[in-house]
């Protein structure tokens, strides 16, 4: 069934090729139905069966963790398709954009599917490649970014490959349940040695410290709805290694205990995930490209979901697990909503921007949800996730870690503000005043996602159902949950409670409002100017160096991408020394073939 | 139906005396400047009045933001436990709340900026500036408690508290507890966000009638969670009329202390609260630990 | 002027609350300004009649207009006034709003306040001391109890009259775009 499945996506991709040559938006539909066709078939198939894939015996495997993380990527890539219906008519290469999406989501799932570390990463690679393909189809700056992309990745790729032969030699073969039983019985820097190269492609993909620099270039100038993709999907197959590595390799068992019963490995994790999130969080601050932005919220989220699955207890793993699906949802919404302002406006620098409120109205509750979200405030699904990994820290008295946590958590609203308040509200540039809304095909997926957010925010029970399942398959106890109550050792919480005394809230304070004198509407330009008469009112709007005065603060700070840059610098002047040394001159000729037949004499008497 | 009368309770408590304390506040203020100041029922005639006053509004975002500012503090304050009054026994958890906090506040923000003016945005950046200072110090201090505790559930710290307040057992978390409480309170000097004369009142800079209204009962309310957390945490709760007496005590020194103080800057309030603060609250912390061991 | 004058029951209830609780517009032109600060400090604590400055004119309830106007000035106090919420009262400080005071015959100030926006109170005196203002404001106080204090309704009623007077002598109020011409 599911070898049905690839081949179904590697022939729908060539399809949909070809028959977005007749019309554009007909290739989007293909992407369409085939992942509502596949979410429809995973979603009861039953987990824990072995398949194999064309004439290799037992390569594949539905266990609890694809189901979950098939079902998420498919709901992502599902809204992506139905967006593009409409957005694939501004796509610089509509035809081979269509025909890429479709082999990257063959390949996610493939990884996704596999039991074997070589399938594995030939379908990492298949994913890959078709998203580096897609990313330097949008702006200019896309081509050197997409030299990051590979560059990284192929890093990442490697130390996994690396890994996965060191393995191969040591024990003979690639299925992972086998290796996991085995390598227990090591010598410490065996471990050691391979769990590092193994998580080396999740933490390149997933966009964790040191590998973090390619985030902002890459998902902040490819086209626009695959930034959705790059960022609420392919880096979930990062967070998917992680997540496998470490509860397959029987990690708690396997290193030894430093700090309230975990182990030195997570605590390595768990610090790479604290400066992630300090870094995407001040970064993020300073942006006024509002997708580089939220891309730098990215490497912030990818170090709590990191910190959330090193912590391998009940809550704190689960908390990890829910927080990749609702940052994927939430990513994918704010993306999507920073599409559709592209596609009317043509911009995404935020102080060319402003109240964009009054005329995409549908957009913007997208976006203010989908900010809610990552923010984290109830009741929508990005604050259970949250309280888990909470209540997980504290339960392990890990001060540190919650100081950064915290830090990222409320500098969160910090910078998810800023494009809310310059790109949505305030003042209307008068060259957008003719911007109507995003066009229905745009906005029916993001309405889509908002009402998954909050559906998912009260009543949890579904995703916690496929969190438990994966936690009881690896032989974790699994998070406990009552209806909408939510249980852990340190205090429990009621969802459906607080959604209903938010109501109730609400309407106290309607029933005030709707009692006194009503309000006489006004234009946007009456405005308190201090009594100034003012003209222009584009100007009048607080959009550019929104948090200058924070930003002072931290100035003069390290920048890894300088870093890796200067790298770059040095490999160059090292070929510019072996280039001065081989000039293609007559002499240089002569000179080098006298030297090498000299040595080669030399060395054979 | 008796948690609807709790809850009520709760509210109504947090209605008549925030306003009186807020009016006693203004009181205190006013003798320490050495005048008479107004009467103690001063600030309802002051709500009362905005409300029946015929103002404008800017659009459906603007009275959406006020709206579920109002509705948010209200559904936190119905989850604070006021000493031994709690409407929802066992569900007043610590993170509910503090996040609960956040949409009121997400509310405001939203809704100011959504006038159009750009003195609002200015103060909304100040005041989510200036919650990355105070915010920080508070949370470590107080998941310190939760970890010696071994719970989140507020109730339980009150009334472990039996045998000594923790004002006593951890007066270095307490101090760093109150100086983010003035932070969060936004007296002086940490009054930077709202700054009357600086940037127009900030984010109330286009608010007239019925949403001034609404947004100085937000703010009453706001400031009875603040509180209400602190006196549970660090004073021990208490049956009714202990609790506010607790209440009012914290209430007038903040207020002594604004009364004397100037304003911070913006930059200078984060880099204090970065430095002295945060330090605390991190010994703080490393003390629980060890006693732990 | 009946229908002005008549109030219903929740309007007497709303001035009962509005007369107690006043606040001014932190916006005073002229050299009365300068008597101000001591009606809001310890001497003369203005705050005891639940009076306090207000930073913007969307939640002022009364507008100073303390001393002299010239025409630059009266355009922003005509454009903040209509920016101020009903009920609005305005108190007219010392002779220049009254006749002109010492500045009669200056060619850029008014003579008449009440020409221009309606004025519900003037104290006499070139600057009234601190015991006038809190004399006046204490009068002020009963006029809205009495429903006296109406110049918001005239405003309304008598916009065309005012906008007229103000046109007349200023020319334009609302201040056309100079640089862009």
């Amino acid at each position: 069934m599911m070898q049905n499945l690839i081949i179904y996506l590697a022939v729908g991709s060539l399809v949909g090729y070809l028959l977005s040559k007749l019309n554009k938006h007909i290739g989007p539909i293909v992407l369409f139905a085939l992942s509502i066709y596949s979410m429809f078939v995973l979603w009861n198939f039953p987990t824990d069966t072995m398949e194999g894939l064309f004439g290799f015996e037992d390569v594949l495997r539905f266990s609890a963790m694809s189901k979950y993380f098939s079902i998420l990527s498919l709901i992502v890539f599902a809204s992506f398709a139905f967006f593009n219906i409409s957005w694939i008519s501004k796509a610089k290469n509509p035809h081979a954009f269509n025909a890429l999406s479709i082999i990257t989501l063959l390949g996610t799932l493939g990884v996704f599917f596999s039991s074997n570390l070589i399938a594995l990463y030939i379908f990492w690679e298949i994913a890959v490649l078709g998203s580096l393909f897609i990313v330097p189809m949008g702006k200019e700056e896309s081509k050197k970014a997409t030299i990051w992309y590979i560059v990284i990745s192929s890093i990442g790729t490697y130390m996994f490959l690396y890994g996965v032969f060191m393995l191969y030699s040591r024990y003979g073969t690639f299925d992972i349940f086998e290796i996991a039983q085995n390598l227990p019985n090591e010598s410490i820097g065996f471990k050691w040695a391979v769990l590092v190269l193994l998580l080396g492609a999740g933490i390149a993909k997933s966009g964790v410290f040191p590998l973090h620099t390619w985030l902002r270039n890459v998902h902040g100038n490819a086209p626009d709805t695959f930034s959705a993709v790059l960022s609420g999907q392919l880096v979930k197959m990062g967070s998917y290694i992680l997540a496998l590595v470490l509860t397959v390799f029987p990690v708690s068992v396997m290193f030894s205990e430093f700090y309230n019963g975990v182990n030195i490995l997570s605590y390595v994790l768990i610090w790479l995930g604290n400066i992630s999130i300090l870094i995407g969080t001040l970064m993020a601050i300073k942006q006024n490209d509002m997708k580089m932005l939220i891309a730098y919220s990215t490497v912030a989220n990818g170090g709590y979901i990191l910190i959330g699955l090193a912590t391998l207890d009940k809550v704190g793993y689960a908390g990890g697990l829910f927080h990749i699906i609702n940052h994927a949802l939430a990513a994918t919404m704010i993306f999507l909503s920073f599409a559709a302002v592209v596609y009317r406006t043509g911009t995404t620098k935020i102080d060319e921007l402003g109240g964009l409120i009054h005329r995409m109205p549908i957009t913007f509750v997208t976006y203010l949800v989908g900010i809610i979200s990552l923010a984290g405030i109830p009741p929508t699904s990005g604050f259970i996730s949250k309280w888990m990994v909470f209540q997980s820290l504290v339960s392990r008295g890990m001060f540190v870690t919650e100081m950064f946590v915290f830090v990222g958590s409320i500098g969160s609203f910090l910078y998810v503000f800023r494009p809310l308040a310059g790109v949505f509200l305030g003042q209307l540039k008068s060259k957008h005043k003719d911007v109507k809304e995003a066009p229905i095909f745009m906005t029916i997926p993001m309405i889509i996602l908002v009402g998954l957010t909050v559906l998912w925010g009260i009543f949890p029970q579904q995703v916690l159902i496929w969190i438990t399942d994966i936690q009881k398959e690896f032989g974790m106890e699994p998070f406990e949950f009552e209806g909408t109550k939510l249980m852990t050792s340190m205090g429990y919480w009621d969802t459906w409670t607080v959604f209903v005394m938010f109501a109730v809230g609400f309407i106290i304070a309607a029933i005030i409002y709707i009692l006194m004198p009503k309000g006489k509407k006004i234009p946007l330009e009456d405005q308190y100017t201090s009594g100034e008469f003012l003209h222009n009112y584009d100007l009048y709007h607080y959009a550019s160096k929104f948090y200058a005065f924070f930003e002072r603060e931290y100035e003069g700070h390290p920048s890894f991408e300088e870093l890796y840059l200067s790298f770059v610098n040095v490999l160059k002047a090292i070929g510019k020394g072996i280039d001065y040394l081989a000039r293609r001159t007559a002499s240089a000729y002569l000179f080098w073939a006298a030297i090498v037949l000299a040595l080669i004499l030399w060395v054979r008497w | 139906m008796m948690t609807a009368v709790r809850v009520a309770q709760v509210l109504l408590t947090a209605f008549f005396f925030g306003l009186t304390f807020e009016g006693i506040g203004r009181k205190v203020t006013a003798r320490i400047q050495k005048r008479y100041g107004p009467p103690w029922y001063q600030n309802f005639i002051d709500v009362l009045k905005t409300l029946t006053k015929h103002g404008w509004t800017h659009g459906w975002i603007f009275d959406f933001g006020v709206l579920m500012a109002l509705g948010g503090v209200i559904a936190t304050l119905s989850f604070v436990p006021l000493g031994k009054l709690v409407a929802f026994p066992g569900l007043d958890n610590f993170f509910v709340i503090v996040y609960l906090f956040t949409v009121g506040a997400l509310g405001m923000a939203m809704g100011m900026v959504g006038t159009g003016n750009p003195w609002a945005s200015i103060g909304v950046a100040r005041a989510l500036t200036l919650m990355l200072g105070y915010e920080v110090p508070y949370l470590i201090v107080i998941t310190s408690l939760l970890y010696f505790y071994k719970t989140s559930n507020i109730s339980t710290i009150i009334t472990a508290q039996g045998d000594g307040w923790n004002l006593f057992k951890f007066p270095i978390g307490a101090l760093v507890a109150f100086i983010s409480l003035q932070g969060m309170l936004g007296k002086e000097p940490f009054e930077a966000p709202i700054a009357p004369a600086e940037i127009a009142s900030g984010p109330m800079v286009e608010l007239s009638a019925k949403y001034m209204g609404l947004l100085m009962l937000m703010n009453t309310f706001m400031e009875f969670v603040e509180i209400s957390l602190f006196v549970d945490f660090f004073l021990g709760g208490g049956t009714y009329f202990v609790f506010l007496l607790k209440y009012l005590i914290v209430w007038i020194l903040a207020v002594m202390i604004s009364a004397v103080l100037p304003r911070f800057r913006i930059e200078q309030a984060v880099a204090f609260y970065w430095t002295v603060p945060i330090l605390l609250a991190f010994l703080q912390a490393f003390i629980v630990v060890l006693n732990q061991h | 002027m009946s229908k002005i004058d008549e109030r219903s029951v929740w309007e007497k209830i709303a001035d009962q609350l509005r007369s107690r609780s006043m606040w001014m517009l932190h916006y005073c032109t002229g050299c009365g300004a300068v008597e101000l600060p001591p009606s809001m400090t310890s001497r003369f604590d203005m705050e005891r009649l639940g009076m306090g400055p207000m930073a913007t004119p969307r939640q002022a309830d009364i507008f100073l207009i303390t001393g002299y106007l010239s025409a630059k000035t009266l355009r922003r106090v005509i454009y903040t006034y209509e920016k101020m919420a009903d009920p609005k009262y305005v108190i007219g400080f010392g002779s220049c709003t009254i006749n002109g005071g010492i500045y009669y015959d200056s060619y850029s100030t008014i003579n008449r306040l009440d020409y221009y926006i309606p004025v519900d109170l003037y104290i006499a005196g070139c600057m009234p001391r601190p015991e006038a203002i809190l004399n006046a404001f204490n009068q002020l106080m009963e006029m809205i109890r009495k429903g006296e204090a109406n110049g918001w309704k005239r405003y309304k009623e008598n916009y065309e009259w005012y906008k007229q007077n103000q046109l007349r002598s200023l020319g334009e109020v609302i201040v056309h775009d100079e640089f862009h011409e």
